[in-house]
C-alpha cells in the first residue's frame, strides 16, 4: 500500500490552516493541483507548493505529515472513514477538528481543542495534548460525539467539556475541570486528576485510579460498589496499545460518586478500588 | 430400515419455520445465573398454549461471557418476530431483572435487532443510564442490589420448530429410559433446545379436533390405552410411546440432533425393548421442512 507523503517546509513564524487537507481530499484535487491553490501563511497569501510537498494521490488511503510543527493548526480536520493520517512532529490547535471517522496518529504533542466536535474515528497522540481535549469550540453546544482519543502523555484543563459521546483516555495526568459540563460518554486517566473534576457533569463516566484533587459539590458519595459494565468497558480501553492494557481485564470494583446534582445530572465518577 | 434391532420407520418428521433468539445471561454463580434461566424459560413448551419455546442451551464459562461471570445461553423460538419480541421481554423483565444479580446480554448477531434492555430501561424510572461500548450499547438499571446491567438489543434470525422423534417401547420404564439417553446425547449439541419438560414428551398432539375451537388434539393413533380401535397405529407389544421435540437454528443442527437421539435410542436397541422410531408426520399439514429419518440415517453411515 503506498502512503502519500505531505512535506511540510515552511519556516514554521506563522500559524497556518491546514482545512485545506481535507478539501482537497474531498475535491478529488491531484498533488499538482493542490500545489496550485492559494492560502494565507501570515499577512501573505502563498501557493501550498510553496509550503508543503506532496508526494503521492491524495487519494491514498495512508497519509503521512512530515516535519509538522504546532504551528500547524486543524491538522486531521473532518478526515473521513478511510484515511490514516500519520503526524511526524507536533500539532498545533483543533487537531483532528470534527473528525468524521479518519484515523489520526500523532507521534508529537498537540496544543488546545484538539478533537473537538469530533464524530467517528480515532486520535492517537503520543505526547501530551493542551486544554479542551475532545470539547467543543466555542458556540457549540457538544463536544465530540463518538471515536476515540488516547493520549500516551498528559492533558490540560477542561478536558472532555462538553463531551457527548466516545472514550476519552489519558495515559498521563489530566488538568483541572475535566468533564466539565459532560453529556455523556466516558474519561478515563491512568495518572492524577486536577481541581473542579465533574462540574455541570450530567451524565457519563469518570473513571480514575484516585480520587481527583477536587470535585464538583454537587457530586455524592455513593460507595463501594462491582459495577458489571466495567469489564465490557475495559474491553475496550484495554483494546489499543497503550498503559491501560496494564489494567486487569475483569476489574469491576469502585468507588462511586454521582453527580453533578446542581444540574440535576447523573455522572458518575469511579475509582479504582481493591 | 433396522439398527440394533430397532426399526426405522420410513417417514419423515415434519418442521415449521420459526424466528429465534438468543440470549445470555449472566450471574455472581451459576446458581443465580441457572435460576434466572429456569425461570424465564419455564412454560415455554410449546407455540400453541405459551406463545414460546424457549430452553436453556448451555452453560458457558466466565471465558464465554461478556461480563466475564458464568453464565447460561438461552434459546428462545416463536412464530414472528414480533411474538419473540414481546415473550422476551416479559421474561427478562419478570424472570432476569428479578433475579439477584443477574446480567443479561445478546447472544446472536441474526438477521435482524429486537428489543432486549431497549424498554426495560424504563424500569429505571429516570435514574438508568446507558453505556455504549464498541458497537454494542448497554442500559444499567439501578436495582436493589447495585444494576441491572442488559443490552440494549439482540439479534433474531430465522428457525426451525417441531423437529421431532416418537419412539415406540414395551413398557414405559423402557421408553422413558431410551429418551433419556436420546435427551443426554442431543442437550450436548449446541443450537437446540428441548423445550419440553426434561426434554420429552407425552402428550403427543396431531393436528385439529373434533371441537372445533382446538386447533391441536391428543395423537389418538399412538395412545397404548386405544388400541384396538380402528386408527390406532400400535403392535400389540406397544406398551408406550414418548415424542422428543427438537427447536434448533438451522435444517443441519436439526438433523445432527436427531442423528444422535437415533443412535442413542438404538444403541439400547431391542434387546433392551426398543421396538420402533418414527417422525411426527401430519401430512404436509405442519410445515414444510421434512426430516427423513432414514435419509438421516444414511447419510451418518456415509
Amino acid at each position: 500500500m503506498s502512503i502519500t507523503t505531505i512535506d511540510y517546509k515552511g519556516s514554521g513564524q506563522h500559524r497556518l490552516d491546514m482545512r485545506w487537507l481535507q478539501q482537497a481530499i474531498e475535491q478529488k484535487l491531484s498533488a499538482k493541483e493542490v500545489s496550485k491553490q492559494r492560502l494565507h501563511l501570515g499577512s501573505e497569501e502563498v501557493l501550498i507548493g510553496d509550503v508543503f510537498s506532496i508526494n503521492g494521490s491524495l487519494s491514498a488511503v495512508e497519509l503521512s505529515l512530515t516535519n509538522s510543527t504546532t504551528k500547524l493548526d486543524y491538522i486531521g480536520a473532518g478526515l473521513a472513514t478511510d484515511k490514516t493520517l500519520r503526524i511526524e512532529g507536533d500539532c498545533g490547535h483543533y487537531m483532528g477538528q470534527q473528525l468524521a471517522g479518519g484515523r489520526l496518529i500523532c507521534d508529537g504533542s498537540a496544543l488546545h481543542y484538539a478533537g473537538c466536535n469530533m464524530q467517528a474515528g480515532s486520535i492517537e497522540i503520543i505526547s501530551d495534548a493542551g486544554d479542551y481535549v475532545g470539547g467543543s469550540i466555542a458556540g457549540n453546544k457538544r463536544g465530540m460525539a463518538g471515536g476515540r482519543i488516547l493520549i500516551h502523555g498528559s492533558s490540560g484543563d477542561f478536558t472532555g467539556d462538553l463531551m457527548r459521546r466516545g472514550l476519552l483516555m489519558v495515559a498521563g495526568d489530566i488538568g483541572d475541570h475535566c468533564g466539565n459540563r459532560m453529556i455523556a460518554g466516558t474519561i478515563t486517566s491512568m495518572g492524577s486528576v486536577g481541581e473542579n473534576a465533574g462540574s455541570g457533569m450530567r451524565r457519563g463516566t469518570l473513571l480514575f485510579p484516585s480520587k481527583p484533587a477536587s470535585m464538583a459539590t454537587g457530586i455524592n458519595d455513593c460507595g463501594r460498589h462491582s459495577l458489571g459494565f466495567l469489564p465490557l468497558l475495559m474491553r475496550d480501553i484495554r483494546a489499543p496499545e497503550s498503559a491501560f492494557q496494564t489494567l486487569h481485564p475483569m476489574r469491576r470494583r469502585v468507588q462511586r460518586y454521582l453527580g453533578d446534582a446542581s444540574v440535576d445530572g447523573q455522572g458518575e465518577v469511579l475509582i479504582w478500588i481493591g | 430400515m433396522n439398527i440394533n434391532g430397532v426399526f426405522i420407520e420410513d417417514t419423515f418428521a415434519e418442521a415449521f419455520p420459526m424466528r429465534a433468539t438468543r440470549i445470555i445471561i449472566t450471574g455472581i454463580n451459576y446458581k443465580w445465573a441457572r435460576h434466572a434461566a429456569e425461570t424465564m424459560t419455564g412454560f415455554a413448551t410449546s407455540v400453541i398454549g405459551c406463545k414460546v419455546e424457549a430452553g436453556i442451551e448451555r452453560e458457558l464459562g466466565n471465558h464465554e461471557t461478556p461480563d466475564g461471570r458464568p453464565g447460561i445461553a438461552v434459546l428462545l423460538f416463536s412464530t414472528d418476530r414480533k411474538t419473540l419480541e414481546a415473550q422476551l421481554q416479559a421474561r427478562i423483565g419478570q424472570c432476569v431483572l428479578t433475579c439477584p444479580t443477574t446480567a443479561v446480554f445478546a447472544g446472536l448477531v441474526g438477521e435482524g435487532q429486537i428489543a432486549l434492555g431497549k424498554n426495560l430501561r424504563y424500569f429505571g424510572d429516570g435514574y438508568q443510564t446507558s453505556k455504549k461500548v464498541g458497537d454494542h450499547r448497554y442500559w444499567r438499571i439501578p436495582v436493589m442490589d447495585g444494576e441491572f446491567l442488559c443490552e440494549e438489543t439482540t439479534g433474531y434470525q430465522t428457525a426451525i420448530g417441531g423437529g421431532n422423534l416418537l419412539v415406540f417401547a414395551r413398557s414405559l420404564s423402557q421408553v422413558l429410559l431410551a429418551c433419556e439417553a436420546a435427551i443426554d446425547a442431543m442437550s450436548m449439541l449446541p443450537n437446540i433446545i428441548l423445550p419440553f419438560p426434561g426434554g420429552g414428551v407425552r402428550s403427543g398432539s396431531k393436528v385439529g379436533s373434533k371441537y372445533k375451537t382446538l386447533s391441536a388434539s391428543t395423537n389418538h393413533p399412538y395412545c397404548p390405552t386405544l388400541k384396538g380401535l380402528p386408527d390406532n397405529v400400535l403392535d400389540k407389544n406397544v406398551e408406550a410411546v414418548m415424542e422428543i421435540v427438537i427447536d434448533g437454528l438451522s435444517i443441519e443442527d436439526l438433523n445432527l440432533a436427531m442423528r444422535r437421539g437415533i443412535e442413542a435410542i438404538c444403541d439400547l436397541g431391542k434387546a433392551q425393548g426398543i421396538e420402533k422410531i418414527t417422525g411426527g408426520n401430519y401430512g404436509g399439514k405442519l410445515g414444510p421442512h421434512h426430516f427423513h429419518l432414514r435419509k438421516i440415517m444414511e447419510g451418518d453411515k456415509a
